[in-house]
C-alpha cells in the first residue's frame, strides 16, 4: 500500500512540476502574475506530495528490508527531485521585490524541469543494479491523488491571489 | 520624431504602480530636468528610458526605436548612481574596455581624448582604486561620453560631485547641447540644472504634474515649480 | 566575428581584474588545500579503497572551491553599479555571460589543475595514466560547474543570502553532471580506460553541458533585465 502510495506521489509530483514549469514560461511570455502564483502554488503542492512519498518510501522500504534507507532508485530520485525544488521557495524569499522574484522563480523552475529526466537517468544508471525496483500497478491512486493535488493548488494559488491584493494596498496605502 | 518618447507608460512593482501614465516627449539639442521628492519616480522613470527595467504598459521610443536594441544602446550615455568603473582597473584600462565595448575605432585613442577632457591626463596609468572622489567622478563622466552619444540620461549627476567635476560636466552637458545631443536629467540640484535645461517635468507620487518649457521664474526662484505645481499647490 | 570579440573582451577584463586582486582564486587554492588534508585524516591514503573514492574526492575539492570563484562572477560587478554599464553596453547579454564563463572557466581550472598533483601527492595515486582523456573529463565536467554557476551567480547577484542561494540552486542541478565526472575520473585517475559500460557518463556529461548551455543562453536576457 505505501509502495503503492509512493509510486502515485512521484508520478502526480512529476505533473505538478510540469505544471509549474509550463506556468513559469506563460509568466515570463505574458507577466501575468496569475501565472506566477500558479506556479508557486503547484511546486508547493508537488514539494508536499513528494515529501509524503519519500517517506512512504522509507517506511515502506523499511518494512521490507529492515533499512530505512535501502537506496532505492526511485526512492533517491525523489529525493534529489525534493533537494532540486527546495531552493525555488528558499529563493522566493530571498527576494523582495515581486517581478524580479516572479522572473527568476521562473528561470528556476525552467531549469528544474530540464534537469529531472537527467538526473532519473543519472541515479537509475548509479543504483539500479543494487536492488531490482519492486514493480507496483499503483495506477489507481494516482487520479485521487491528482485531484487531491489540485485541489491544494487551487486554495494555495486563492491565497496568493489575496495575498497579491492586500500588498498592494498596503504599498499604495504607505504613500498615504 | 522625438529623440525620447515616452508615452502612456506605467510600472508596476508588483502590484503597486510607481510610474503612472507617464507620457512625455524630449525634442533632440534639449535638455530635459527632471524634478520631483525622493520617491516620486525620477530613476524609475530614468532607468526604464534607459532599458533597465521594463514598463509594463505604454511605450518608450528613443530616436524611435526601443531602449534595448543595440543600435539605441550605441547612442545612450547613462550616468547612475554609481560610477560605472573599475576600482581595480587603470583610468586608461577601464576607458579602452568601454571603448571596445562601444565598437569604437580606436578604443584607446578615443580613451587617451576623453582622460585629457576630463582632466585626467595624468593619472591615466592609476589604478581607480586609490582614485579621490573627485577623481572618481570625472572618470565616470568619461565614461558616459565617451562613445560620443546622441541621448544622455543622468541620474542626480550634480549630487556628490566636488566643484572641478561639476565644472567638467556643465561645461561637456554645454557642448552636448550646442552639437545638438539630448539630454534628461534627474536632479534635486536645481540651480544647476536650470541654468541647462530648456524644458522641466515635475514627477509626483509617480504622476506627471507638469511639462513644459523652462521659464524665467523657475531660474529666478528654483523652488518655482514646487510651489505652483507639486503637493499642496 | 565582433561578437568573439566582445566576448573576449569581457573574459580578459575578468581575468585581469581577478589576477590583480586574486581575492577568489587565493580562497579557491586555500579552501582546496584545506579539503584534501582533511580527507586525509578520514582515508587511510595507503589504503585501497582510496582509489574508488578518489574521483568523488576531486570533484567535491573542485565544486566547492569552484563556487569560491564563480560567487564572484557577477558579484564582482556590483561595487560601483558596473553591472549597469554592462547591461547598457551594446553587447548582447549571451555575449556578457559567455565572456564570464570563459573568465571562470580559466580561474576555476588553473585551481584545479593544482589541486591534481597535490591530490597526487597526498593520496599517492599516480594520476598520469589516462592524462588525455582525463583532462577531457576535467574540461567537460568544468565547463558545467561553469555554465550553472554562472548563470545562477547572474541570478542571485542583487539578493539576500546571495552567498547561501547560489550553492542551493547550484549543486542539485548539478547532481548528474557531477556524478558522471565523478565516476569517470576515478576509471581514469586509477589508470583504467573508460569502457563501453562507462561511455554513456561520457554521454550524459556531453549532453548535460549541450542541454544547459543552451538554456542558459536562451534565458540569459531574463536574468540580466528582468
Amino acid at each position: 500500500m505505501l509502495a503503492s502510495l509512493f509510486d502515485a506521489s512521484v508520478w502526480t509530483a512529476l505533473i505538478a512540476a510540469a505544471v509549474a514549469a509550463v506556468a513559469s514560461i506563460l509568466f515570463l511570455r505574458t507577466r501575468n502574475f496569475l501565472y506566477d502564483s500558479l506556479a508557486l502554488s503547484a511546486t508547493e503542492t508537488g514539494l508536499v506530495l513528494i515529501a509524503a512519498g519519500i517517506v512512504a518510501g522509507a517506511i515502506a522500504g523499511h518494512a521490507g528490508a529492515g533499512l530505512w534507507w535501502t537506496w532505492d532508485a526511485r526512492v533517491t530520485t525523489a529525493l534529489v527531485g525534493f533537494l532540486l525544488y527546495a531552493p525555488y521557495l528558499m529563493l522566493r524569499g530571498a527576494i523582495e521585490e515581486p517581478t524580479r522574484r516572479a522572473a527568476s522563480a521562473a528561470v528556476v523552475s525552467i531549469f528544474a524541469i530540464f534537469d529531472l529526466p537527467v538526473i532519473a537517468l543519472a541515479v537509475n544508471w548509479w543504483l539500479a543494479r543494487r536492488a531490482a525496483p519492486v514493480s507496483v500497478d499503483a495506477s489507481w491512486m494516482i487520479l485521487p491523488l491528482a485531484l487531491l493535488g489540485a485541489g491544494f493548488t487551487w486554495i494555495r494559488l486563492r491565497q496568493e491571489q489575496r495575498r497579491r491584493a492586500r500588498d498592494a494596498e498596503r504599498r499604495t496605502a504607505q504613500e498615504i | 520624431m522625438s529623440a525620447v518618447a515616452v508615452e502612456g507608460v506605467w510600472k508596476y512593482y508588483g502590484d503597486y504602480p510607481a510610474l503612472r501614465d507617464i507620457s512625455l516627449e524630449a525634442a533632440e539639442g534639449t535638455c530635459l530636468a527632471l524634478i520631483g521628492r525622493n520617491g516620486a519616480g525620477k530613476t524609475t522613470l530614468l532607468r526604464a528610458i534607459a532599458g533597465f527595467s521594463t514598463a509594463q504598459r505604454g511605450k518608450i521610443r528613443i530616436c524611435g526605436k526601443e531602449p534595448r536594441e543595440a543600435e539605441t544602446r550605441s547612442r545612450l550615455g547613462f550616468i547612475g548612481h554609481g560610477i560605472s568603473v573599475y576600482d581595480e582597473l587603470s583610468a586608461l584600462e577601464n576607458l579602452t574596455l568601454f571603448g571596445k565595448l562601444y565598437g569604437l575605432a580606436d578604443p584607446k585613442k578615443s580613451a587617451n581624448e576623453w582622460l585629457e577632457r576630463t582632466g585626467l591626463e595624468r593619472v591615466r596609468n592609476g589604478l581607480v582604486r586609490e582614485f579621490s572622489r573627485g577623481m572618481r567622478q570625472r572618470l565616470a563622466v568619461a565614461r558616459a561620453f565617451l562613445h560620443e552619444p546622441s541621448v544622455m540620461l543622468l541620474d542626480e549627476p550634480f549630487t556628490a560631485l566636488d566643484d572641478r567635476a561639476i565644472a567638467v560636466l556643465q561645461r561637456l552637458l554645454r557642448e552636448a547641447l550646442a552639437a545638438g545631443k539630448t539630454i534628461v536629467m534627474s536632479t534635486h540640484q536645481l540651480k544647476e540644472a536650470l541654468e541647462l535645461a530648456s524644458h522641466v517635468a515635475l514627477l509626483n507620487r509617480g504622476q506627471l504634474a507638469f511639462h513644459g518649457a523652462r521659464t524665467q521664474e523657475m531660474v529666478d526662484d528654483p523652488g518655482y515649480v514646487y510651489a505652483r505645481y507639486g503637493e499642496g499647490a | 566575428m565582433k561578437y568573439l570579440r566582445q566576448v573576449a573582451t569581457i573574459a580578459v577584463k575578468d581575468v585581469r581584474a581577478e589576477l590583480r586582486t586574486k581575492e577568489a582564486i587565493n580562497a579557491s587554492l586555500a579552501f582546496a588545500l584545506m579539503i584534501l588534508l582533511l580527507f586525509s585524516y578520514t582515508f587511510n591514503p595507503a589504503q585501497e579503497m582510496m582509489r574508488e573514492v578518489s574521483g568523488g574526492l576531486l570533484w567535491i575539492v573542485f565544486a566547492f572551491a569552484g563556487t569560491l570563484t564563480l560567487n564572484r562572477s557577477f558579484a564582482r560587478e556590483l561595487p560601483n553599479d558596473c553591472l549597469d554599464a554592462l547591461i547598457a553596453a551594446p553587447i548582447p547579454g549571451s555575449a556578457l555571460f559567455l565572456g564570464k564563463c570563459f573568465a571562470s572557466f580559466v580561474l576555476v581550472l588553473a585551481v584545479e589543475l593544482v589541486s591534481l598533483p597535490v591530490f597526487g601527492i597526498f593520496y599517492n595515486v599516480h594520476w598520469t595514466a589516462q592524462l588525455p582523456a582525463l583532462f577531457g573529463v576535467l574540461l567537460l565536467g568544468t565547463w558545467a560547474l561553469t555554465v550553472i554557476g554562472t548563470i545562477f551567480s547572474a541570478l542571485t547577484v542583487n539578493i539576500k543570502l546571495r552567498e547561501v542561494m547560489l550553492p542551493m540552486l547550484t549543486y542539485p542541478i548539478l547532481m548528474p553532471a557531477l556524478m558522471a565526472a565523478m565516476r569517470l575520473t576515478t576509471l581514469l585517475v586509477t589508470g583504467q580506460p573508460i569502457a563501453d559500460d562507462d561511455m554513456a557518463w561520457l554521454k550524459m556529461l556531453i549532453g548535460f553541458d549541450v542541454i544547459f548551455t543552451a538554456v542558459s543562453l536562451a534565458l540569459v536576457e531574463t536574468v540580466l533585465v528582468g
